[in-house]
């Protein structure tokens, strides 16, 4: 669905070591090359070091504020896209953050979903990321627009289930999943049942996809499945 | 009455107050004046006549031979009566005689300018034959005011014999008209007076109660929420301007409170939200996948586990905080100081991280206190002076007395803060810049709850503190 040109280079200004643990973490999963500042001045000279393509910036920063960061940066004439952190709510804040040259604002506690569709949002502006609706692997094309499936031009009949497991694996292809990730990733996180459903999910996609020697889906033993194209 | 007032604003019943008053005293000052100069007017004029008729009476008696009693019978005529009416009758006064019968003997009217003399009146014609002087009354001919008076007429002064009366009359018609006059003139005054003064007054006063209209327009204004407003008043050193300037010293002692209650629920939130952000981010890291990776696992799971300590650290704080506002919370129980202060070492060493505790012994002494607040004070002292000091430096704590209190010290060899911190270090949820301090980031609570729980026991609590020299927290309690 989102081919990016080249990874995204994306620098984390803030200071709580657990909020920045878990964005490196998520961020780098995501396919982003992650750099982590705990202060301002860091995060300003890291700026001027380094290329990067997106700023995550919190406003509660040990040294200077992140308003004032967020000035500094655009007063040297940086048009980075910089997505704002903070656990103010007020009207007031938001538009002060907007107001200081932040693109997008974000109020703690946020989605992490939500995160990343607004770094995708924001990347798409600057034309880092391209979008492309229609994910090709090897005689498989899925088109995530109309959510049609086709392999060599069939058109293959799958239900919701299905396609966002087929589209999960084709986005990252030879990534091992395990059981309980795809669960999470296709059923949601508040979903309680048992793994062995993403077993059924995963043979009827097989079926329905013609892979009966398990070439494409395959069973990583003791640990979940994998995707790979057809050589 | 006052029911019915009170329907009225303020400024209205002042103003009828102040119109009732001007009203009542101009009229009363113009009614007595007026009634003053009628008097004088009428004094003169019977005065006036009284003295011209004197000396005419007394000089008939003696031409017409009257002086003698026993010569009145005789010479008492009409004719001499007539002789007498004559002279006293001018252009302004009639005189007509008049016999013991009450029969009209004479009158001196003879041209017709001259003023045509009332019918007597018996009630004071008896009076006069009965002796008596001075009669002077009211009359009237053709509707026009007269002024009469008797003179009883009599052979010598203060004889008892009388033989007739005088009765002379003059009208009051230019009396009335200058006192008409002088009327119309002194109500148009009045009634001018009477509408300046009413409209200056009602000025005045809504001039004076403009500032208390100021002060309930500012009112509602900030019951409306805007505790930025404050009512105005120029140099006022009345009433009025002495409950502006109350009335501002509250609303800032107000905003005060209630800014500093809204920071500290902010400040809370934050708090709060801070440590969630990460325990939700870390989620929903791990189940997106990073669970796949145990490393991952390992570091996320690690980090979660001390925003969940973080959180109930900050919860415990903030319920201490609030229970510390009730001082039936407190517990207070007599407590042998030099053995709390031992057995709190003996707990301490450990918090101490192989810091020395030095203790500073003091007298031997009792106090009441809350054991369980003592020795969360103690606890909290001595992890900041754990956390603010380098390994190897001693921990100091003694006590002494003064009075009837105890002071208690902890003191370090740390690096110390300045003036800035110190101005703010019991502040809830404030925290000292360039914090590389050993152990976990606080919330900014710990000094605010030692504070609260020393205040909550009767005593004081200050900080001396030079940089680099190290810090030393002073509390007292009462014994």
């Amino acid at each position: 669905m989102l081919v990016m040109n080249n990874k995204a280079n994306i620098l984390i200004i803030e200071d709580d070591p657990v909020i920045t643990e878990f964005l490196q973490t998520g961020l780098k999963y995501e396919g982003y090359k992650v750099s982590v500042s705990n202060s301002g001045k860091d995060g300003l000279d890291m700026l001027r070091q380094d290329t990067f393509n997106l700023v995550i910036l919190d406003i509660m920063l040990p040294d200077i504020d992140g308003f004032d960061v967020c000035r500094r940066i655009r007063n040297r004439g940086l048009n980075i896209p910089i997505l704002m952190l903070t656990v103010k709510k007020e009207v007031s804040d938001r538009v002060k953050g907007l107001d200081s040259g932040a693109d997008d604002y974000l109020t703690k506690p946020f989605s992490f979903d939500e995160l990343l569709a607004r770094i995708r949002a924001l990347l798409r502006r600057i034309g880092k990321i391209r979008e492309n609706k229609k994910i090709q692997a090897g005689s498989i094309l899925l088109n995530t627009e109309t959510r049609e499936v086709r392999r060599e031009g069939q058109l293959i009949d799958l239900t919701p289930t299905e396609f966002s497991l087929l589209e999960l694996f084709m986005r990252y292809p030879r990534r091992v999943f395990t059981r309980e990730t795809l669960l999470n990733r296709v059923l949601g996180y508040e979903y309680d049942g048992g793994t062995n459903i993403i077993d059924v999910h995963v043979n009827h996609l097989r079926n329905k996809l013609d892979d009966t020697s398990h070439r494409l889906i395959r069973t990583i033993y003791g640990v979940g499945y994998a995707f790979y194209t057809e050589e | 009455m006052n029911k019915i007032l009170e329907k009225f604003s303020l400024r209205a019943r002042l103003g009828l107050l102040y119109a009732v008053l001007l009203i009542s005293s101009v009229v009363l000052v113009s009614y007595y004046s007026y009634w003053n100069i009628w008097q004088l007017f009428i004094n003169s004029k019977t005065s006036h006549l009284r003295a011209r008729a004197k000396p005419i009476i007394d000089h008939w008696l003696v031409d017409q031979g009257l002086t003698n009693p026993d010569s009145v019978q005789m010479n008492f005529t009409h004719q001499s009566a007539l002789v007498l009416s004559r002279d006293l009758t001018s252009r302004d006064a009639v005189a007509i005689v008049l016999n013991r019968q009450g029969e009209v003997i004479a009158n001196g009217r003879r041209l017709p300018e001259e003023p045509v003399a009332p019918a007597p009146d018996t009630r004071y014609f008896r009076k006069a034959l009965s002796g008596m002087n001075e009669i002077t009354y009211w009359s009237e001919v053709n509707g026009k005011p007269v002024l009469v008076f008797l003179i009883p007429l009599r052979p010598q002064p203060g004889s008892r014999h009388i033989f007739g009366v005088i009765q002379v009359s003059t009208s009051l018609a230019d009396i009335n008209e200058i006192l008409f006059r002088h009327g119309s003139m002194q109500i148009t005054a009045v009634a001018i007076i009477l509408m300046l003064g009413i409209a200056f007054g009602y000025w005045l006063i809504g001039l004076s109660l403009k500032d208390l209209q100021n002060l309930s327009a500012t009112c509602r204004e900030i019951a409306k929420g805007d505790f930025a407003k404050r009512t105005k008043v120029k140099n006022r050193k009345d009433e009025i301007g002495k409950l502006a300037e109350s009335f501002n010293l509250m609303i800032d002692k107000l905003e005060n409170m209630f800014n500093s209650q809204k920071r500290f629920v902010a400040n809370a939130a934050h708090e709060l939200l801070t440590p969630l952000t990460g325990l939700r981010g870390s989620l929903e890291v791990l189940l997106r996948g990073a669970q796949d990776d145990p490393e991952a696992t390992n570091r996320l799971s690690k980090g979660m586990y001390k925003e969940v300590k973080r959180l109930i650290r900050v919860c415990d704080q903030l319920l201490g905080l609030s229970r510390l506002e009730n001082s039936s919370n407190v517990g207070k129980r007599r407590i042998v100081l030099n053995e709390f202060i031992k057995d709190f070492e003996q707990r301490g060493k450990l918090l101490a991280q192989g810091r020395q505790i030095v203790i500073q012994e003091g007298p031997l002494l009792t106090l009441m206190a809350d054991p369980d607040l003592l020795e969360q004070i103690l606890f909290n002292l001595l992890s900041n002076a754990v956390r603010y000091s380098p390994a190897g430096t001693p921990v100091i704590l003694g006590w002494k007395l003064i009075a009837d209190y105890v002071e208690i010290w902890i003191s370090d060899r740390g690096k110390g803060m300045d003036n800035k911190t110190l101005a703010h270090v019991f502040e809830p949820f404030y925290r000292g810049k360039n914090e590389n301090v050993t152990g976990e980031k606080g919330a900014g609570l710990g000094l605010a709850l030692t504070k609260s729980m020393v205040e909550a026991q009767g005593g004081t609590i200050r900080i001396e503190s030079t940089p680099g020299n190290g810090t030393t927290v002073f509390f007292t309690l009462p014994l």
